[in-house]
C-alpha cells in the first residue's frame, strides 16, 4: 500500500531499533522517542513507567487524526488498514 | 457491646472495596480526538536518519503505531 506509510514509535534508541527490526524484519521506519516529548505530547506517556502505551493513530494526507485505537487491539493492525482503504476511496471520489 | 461478626465483616468488604480501583495500573489514555490535527515531530529512525510527520502531508496517509518496547512484543 504506497498511499500509507507505517512508523512504528517507542521510547527505544534507534541502536535497539534497528536490531528489532532486524529481528522482526520490518522495512518501515521505528521511531525513536527517547526524550519521550512525543509520548507525553500524544497523551500516552504512562508517567509511572516511562514508556507509551499501546496506540495506533491514522493520520490522514491532511495531517488529521481519523483513527485512534488503543490497548491490546492495536496490536492487530486490521482496522487501521481498514480505515486507510476507506480514505483512499473517499479520495478516489 | 458485641457488634454482629457479619457487620464487621460487611464494613472490612465494603473498605477493601473502595481500595480496589485504586490499584488498578494507570493507563494514560490520549486526549486527542478524530478530527484533531495529529502534532507534528522530528524522530530519528533506526538508521538515524530523521523522519518528520509533515513531510507526508499531501503525499501518504500515516498509521502512528506507538508501541511499548523493542524486544517484548509490546
Amino acid at each position: 500500500m504506497s498511499e500509507t506509510e507505517v512508523l512504528g514509535i517507542s521510547v527505544d534508541s534507534p541502536a535497539a531499533n534497528a536490531e528489532f527490526a532486524k529481528q522482526i524484519g520490518v522495512s518501515f521506519p521505528l521511531l525513536s522517542d527517547m526524550t519521550r516529548k512525543v509520548s507525553k505530547e500524544y497523551g500516552i506517556l504512562n508517567e509511572e513507567m516511562q514508556f507509551a502505551n499501546r496506540t495506533t493513530f491514522v493520520v490522514d494526507k491532511q495531517g488529521v487524526i481519523q483513527f485512534i485505537e488503543d490497548g491490546k487491539s492495536a496490536v492487530d493492525p486490521t482496522s487501521a488498514i481498514t480505515i486507510c482503504t476507506g480514505l483512499k476511496k473517499k479520495e478516489a471520489r | 457491646m458485641r457488634l454482629a461478626i457479619p457487620t464487621l465483616f460487611a464494613i472490612f468488604a465494603l473498605l477493601l472495596g473502595s481500595q480496589a480501583p485504586a490499584q488498578q495500573p494507570t493507563v494514560a489514555k490520549t486526549h486527542l480526538k478524530v478530527g484533531d490535527v495529529a502534532p507534528d515531530f522530528t524522530l530519528k529512525d533506526q538508521n538515524w536518519k530523521p523522519v518528520k510527520l509533515s513531510d507526508y502531508r499531501d503525499k501518504k496517509n500515516v498509521i502512528l503505531a506507538f508501541y511499548v518496547l523493542a524486544f517484548t512484543g509490546g
